[in-house]
């Protein structure tokens, strides 16, 4: 898929607001043909060729009329502007979101979130710029064609020799424009080297102040500050003296008329009101060219923005970006594109169909609490589309994956869980564990190696290891700014009382109590600021709260005290009944309820048996057993 | 307005010469667009009458060499402007840098690097107006808006009363329009953070959404925001439409209004066809400055935000200020604690309570304790990081609060098993930009340290570019750059905070030589926690809760079966601390 198509298919996502929208522009665009002609009106009537019917005050009346009307249309065409810019770039940012979900949980997106932001973010706002604009060039074609026959009509031999030279001065100066990049990519260089050395500048302050630096990294700073200046003059000049291009067309184009026009005044061809029509609709003119030259230098924005969206994809179609889906509005039809990722892209072309529904915003407005609910039925849906028969014994064999970026990683791992059984995975850091549990559950891509649920092979470790099979602690579990009640349940209807179960079997109770609004609280980056451990906590009442027959966790006690530590194991081992457990710990507590023990060296399995076994064989399970006091005093 | 003028007279009024071109620049440009509209009334009245068509011509290109000169003038002044602005800002950013570099860990604590790029930068770019052309804008568009209305009064009194009453309705008609569409802004701003948030959040959160099967909740999410935010937008696009309306309507009235009092007088014979063509044509102009005024008081309403934090960031005073100046010794150092007390909180928990320590110069000293007993507190007081509440620290005699700061600490020197490496060559990176280091120097350095083979595979040498944090190192080889650059400073303190910490055994092995190279003729802290660390040591210190327990020479504390120190060596330091 090329820029052209994508731009076509985003079109044709919602393509009535966008053929609503183009007639809008264009309509407005050509209104100020008809203050133009007012005023010319006005002179010749003042000089008596051409007597206006309703005199001065009708010319008068007729021009604030013409504002008003141009006014209801620039209502009018903002509002389906507004409408068509919002539904394209939710949409956009719908898929894009909807596919970084289906990615392998931890290696999602390609790039540092920061970096994924600004693809979310200033990708597809210049993706909805340039669509937006393409809007506004077609205006200008309309408004050309009126005003030339206009214009013609007077006298064609004026017309021509001023606005073809004019037409043709202001284009090229236009294209300079967009070409005229050079000075601006390194502007731009100059300004990242200076933003990034700021940013060197304070993350190493301590050792800049304890080697008493700080002068000569001023004196550095200064350096590139002013490199920085250069090009941004550089820049700022080259493009200011091919923009006052078109300030100033207007005032040569006006030159011009004269130096054609005096011979025609004098012999009474070219009248007071023909020279202001001229001169009225130069300014229009030139400033539609530049509507132009803005929509070919957004959609060279697009283009790039484009190439960066498809990066995001990592691999995937870029149809995925532009698919007709639900986007939060109207009511949902689509709903079935919501489970379409492990088939692959679907091509349902009913986007002018569920545009036309969608035509009039109120829909959106009117959005009952019906449909809500609907929603939320088909949102739990999507959570349960694989379902498998009770977990007797899970077998992985030769399981691999390393980091492309290092090398390492895991390597042939072979591992065994029976039903019921509580395996402990361990191993120093760095050793492969959090990977090993990655890769398992499919949030990393798998390199080599099988996967067997009661002997039947998964296919798809990423959609089948979701509940009602297995549920998941993350090493850094991640809240979200939503009440504590929403982090927990992620969507679930939590009625049950699984939901006080859970909070109970994850020690969280007390912390529940204390917080001022219960779980009603507010949490994560934008909330109430939860402790280390309650945090962790948190992330294991969101396992257990979901019914799963394999638990798995990273790492669950490392910011816990001691006592905490204890309630959560005793509760556990008591209360999960036939539920299968894997857990990376190092902790005494867990190694020594273990069924069985995994010691994981350099990515691969070093030793395995129970706590007993491994002390009397293992040395360096050894060491880590004796090894863990220390590890609990430097968290 | 003290502050306004306060930062002006500071950064931009001292570049007078820069000012006075841009305002020359301006008066003239102004005077042209005053001027252009007289020529066309010439060329129009003129084209009524009889006679050679010459003067027309001279008219057509007077006006054509006046657009002409005005375009170059206007290229000229965006160019001073942009100087002016750069040239300004650029040394305010300095200062800030200077400023922030000047404060302790307290404050860069507490403000990420993240967020002083956005203080040294990003509000320093929001004042790049205010810095460069604001003034000189302002000024020239009121003047150019004044000498349009003293024009038209020169017209005809009442055109010239008709069109104030014009302006001065406009500017109010636009200002008021504004009360309604700069809320809604605002709000779309703070949702699209929202969004902006939301979505950062579940792109770190992959990982726990992906497992735990709830897609569904987050896309719910998603759509719920999306439905409060379209209306939203929609009103935001109004609004904006209702701005542009607003400047359509007020110039129609006003065109209106022109052409109504142009058409009596001229009924009654006071004006000629061309002057009513310059009264249509200079309420045309109008427009220009009354936008670019709106423009410029909104531009500083924004930098008036970014004026303040900057301010504030400016006047936030460091905890810890330069001594008298007492100068240290050359050579090694001795270090004597007085009756020491620390916390990091005004009323907080003392992090180190009382204590009383002396090392002789020479000598190296094996601090022990377990995590948060206060070791590195001890090595970041030793550097003025932070001042003790109670109590003071002596080196070779002299309190160190009576030190310039850059003195004390060309004097002391720490090693951390932080990674400080910094975008920019091995050169740099070792001699911190101190350019009387030369490349011997570091050379000698890099060979004793056992880093020449590494040398060796850098493609540029010294010009080697190493990435920020060290990315292309391992972290074994950026702990020893870091050795390299005490080495270059030849401090007479030298503190090894969990220094080889990074390291794996071989390497440790390897720099064994080195280090104690580094020691010969200094006296050194070693902060540890392994045994083998401090085996050199010639003194233990062992601390618990920021309390010694265990103080003296190593040989007769690790004979001493009953001493902790001797314990740990039996049985691991860690069984004992724990």
């Amino acid at each position: 898929m090329n820029t052209r198509h994508f731009f076509w298919r985003l079109l044709l996502y919602r393509p009535v607001f966008y053929f609503s929208n183009l007639f809008a522009w264009m309509v407005i665009h050509m209104a100020p043909l008809l203050p133009g002609l007012i005023t010319k009106a006005f002179f010749d009537h003042l000089e008596g060729t051409y007597d206006f019917p309703y005199g001065i005050w009708g010319i008068a009346a007729l021009l604030v009329g013409a504002a008003l009307a141009r006014i209801a249309l620039i209502a009018g065409g903002f509002w389906t502007d507004a409408n068509f810019r919002f539904r394209i770039s939710t949409l956009l940012r719908r898929n894009m979101l909807a596919h970084v979900l289906k990615e392998p949980g931890a290696k999602a997106i390609p790039c540092s979130p920061g970096e994924a932001i600004s693809n979310f973010r200033d990708d597809v706002d210049h993706t909805e710029e340039a669509m937006s604009w393409s809007v506004d060039m077609f205006g200008l074609i309309g408004f050309v064609i009126v005003s030339s026959y206009i214009l013609i009509s007077i006298d064609a031999q004026m017309t021509f020799f001023v606005f073809v030279p004019l037409i043709l001065v202001v284009t090229a100066a236009q294209i300079a424009t967009t070409r005229v990049q050079k000075y601006r990519a390194a502007s731009r260089a100059a300004t990242a080297k200076v933003t990034s050395s700021i940013s060197e500048m304070f993350s190493n302050v301590q050792a800049i102040q304890v080697a008493g630096a700080e002068t000569r990294i001023v004196r550095r700073f200064e350096r590139l500050s002013d490199e920085r200046r250069q090009s941004m003059v550089k820049d700022k000049l080259i493009t200011e003296a091919l923009s006052s291009v078109f300030t100033n067309s207007v005032n040569l184009g006006t030159g011009l008329i004269l130096v054609l026009a005096g011979y025609k005044m004098r012999s009474g061809s070219f009248t007071v009101g023909d020279l202001s029509l001229f001169i009225y609709y130069l300014t229009f003119v030139t400033q539609l060219i530049s509507n132009v030259g803005n929509f070919m230098t957004y959609y060279k924005q697009m283009a790039i923005s484009f190439g960066r969206l498809k990066d995001m994809l990592q691999g995937a179609s870029a149809r995925i970006l532009t698919a007709p889906a639900f986007i939060g509005l109207g009511k949902r039809r689509a709903a079935a594109a919501e489970t379409a990722g492990a088939g692959g892209v679907r091509e349902q072309g009913d986007g002018g169909r569920s545009a036309s529904g969608e035509a009039a915003v109120g829909d959106a407005m009117r959005t009952t609490a019906k449909a809500r609910r609907e929603e939320d039925r088909l949102g739990a849906d999507v959570a349960g589309t694989v379902q498998a028969d009770p977990l007797q014994v899970l077998e992985v064999r030769g399981l691999t994956y390393r980091y492309p970026e290092t090398g390492r990683g895991i390597q042939g791992i072979d591992l065994r869980l029976e039903r019921g059984s509580f395996t402990v995975i361990t191993g120093m850091i760095g050793s492969g564990k959090t990977t090993l549990l990655r890769a398992l559950l499919g949030l990393l891509p798998a390199e080599g190696g099988e996967i067997a649920w009661n002997g039947r092979r998964v296919e798809t470790p990423a959609d089948f290891f979701v509940p009602p099979q297995s549920a998941y602690t993350a090493q850094i579990p991640r809240l979200y700014s939503d009440k504590l009640r929403n982090n927990i349940l992620l969507g679930l209807p939590g009625t049950d009382g699984s939901l006080e179960q859970a909070l109970h079997a994850a020690v969280m109770e007390d912390d529940v109590a204390q917080l001022q609004h219960g779980l009603d609280t507010m949490v994560g980056p934008r909330g109430v600021k939860l402790s280390g451990g309650q945090v962790q906590r948190t992330a294991a009442a969101r396992m257990l709260v979901r019914d799963a027959q394999l638990y798995v966790f990273d790492d669950l006690s490392s910011a816990l005290d001691v006592e905490t530590e204890r309630k959560l194991w005793e509760r556990l081992f008591r209360d999960r009944g036939e539920a299968t457990c894997l857990v990376v710990s190092h902790r005494k507590a867990a190694l020594s309820h273990a069924d069985h023990i995994i010691v994981l060296k350099d990515g691969t399995i070093e030793a395995e048996g129970t706590a007993e076994q491994l002390l009397a064989v293992s040395p360096s399970f050894r060491q880590l057993w004796h090894g863990e006091e220390s590890h609990a005093g430097a968290k | 307005m003290g502050h306004y003028r306060e930062m002006l007279g500071r950064y931009v009024f001292t570049q007078r010469r820069l000012l006075i071109w841009l305002a020359v620049l301006l008066l003239v440009s102004i005077a042209l667009q005053l001027v252009n509209p007289q020529v066309i009334r010439y060329f129009i009245d003129t084209a009524q009458g009889e006679g050679s068509l010459n003067a027309l011509y001279y008219a057509a290109a007077i006006f054509i060499g006046f657009s002409l000169i005005q375009q170059v003038i206007s290229v000229c002044a965006a160019y001073y402007s942009e100087n002016l602005g750069w040239t300004t800002t650029n040394r305010l950013r300095a200062d800030l840098v200077e400023h922030c570099l000047s404060l302790d860990m307290t404050f860069h604590k507490s403000n990420t690097s993240g967020t002083l790029i956005e203080r040294v930068d990003g509000d320093v770019n929001a004042l790049a107006n205010f810095f460069s052309s604001f003034m000189i804008h302002l000024l020239g568009n009121i003047l150019l808006m004044l000498g349009i209305l003293l024009l038209l009064f020169r017209e005809n009194i009442w055109i010239g009363a008709a069109m104030s009453l014009f302006v001065v309705g406009a500017v109010f008609a636009i200002q008021w329009i504004r009360k309604f569409t700069v809320p809604v802004w605002t709000k779309w701003r703070a949702q699209n953070a929202e969004l902006y948030g939301f979505i950062g959040e579940h792109l770190e959160g992959t990982e726990d959404t992906r497992a735990n099967g709830a897609a569904g909740y987050v896309m719910n999410r998603f759509y719920d925001l999306s439905r409060r935010m379209l209306p939203v937008r929609i009103r935001a696009f109004m609004g904006f439409g209702m701005m542009w309306s607003t400047t359509i309507f007020v110039f129609a009235l006003g065109n209106a209004a022109a052409f109504l009092v142009c058409a009596w007088l001229w009924k009654r014979g006071e004006l000629t066809i061309g002057s009513v063509y310059l009264v249509f044509y200079y309420t045309e102009l109008l427009a220009k400055p009354i936008e670019k005024i709106r423009t410029q008081l909104e531009d500083l309403q924004k930098a008036d935000a970014s004026l303040i934090r900057v301010r504030d960031l400016l006047s936030t005073k460091p905890q810890i200020t330069d001594g008298p100046g007492a100068p240290l010794p050359a050579g090694p150092l001795s270090v004597q604690f007085n009756g020491l007390t620390f916390s990091y909180e005004a009323d907080g928990e003392p992090t180190l309570r009382h204590l009383d320590l002396s090392l002789k110069p020479g000598q190296t000293l094996g601090l022990l304790g377990r995590t948060g007993s206060g070791k590195s507190t001890l090595a970041r007081l030793l550097l003025r990081f932070y001042d003790p509440q109670e109590g003071s620290i002596e080196l070779s005699g002299v309190d160190i609060r009576d030190c310039k700061l850059h003195e004390l600490r060309s004097g002391v020197a720490m090693v951390t098993q932080n990674i400080e490496i910094m975008e920019g060559t091995v050169r740099d990176n070792l001699s911190l930009f101190d350019e009387e280091i030369n490349d011997a120097e570091i050379l000698s350095v890099l060979k004793e340290l056992g880093l020449e083979e590494w040398f060796a595979s850098l493609p540029d040498g010294l010009d080697t570019v190493l990435a920020s944090g060290g990315g292309s190192l391992s972290a074994g080889e950026a702990q020893l750059l870091a050795f390299a650059r005490v080495f270059l400073s030849d401090p007479g303190l030298v503190i090894l905070d969990e220094a080889s910490s990074r390291l794996d055994p071989l390497t440790e092995n390897r720099i064994e030589a080195a280090i104690s190279r580094l020691l010969e003729e200094r006296t050194c802290i070693m902060i540890a926690h392994r045994l083998s660390t401090v085996q050199r040591a010639d003194q233990i210190l062992i601390l618990e809760n920021g309390q010694i327990v265990e103080n003296g020479p190593r040989a007769e504390l690790a004979r001493d079966p009953q001493s902790r120190f001797s314990r740990m060596l039996a049985v691991g330091l860690e069984e004992v601390l724990a």
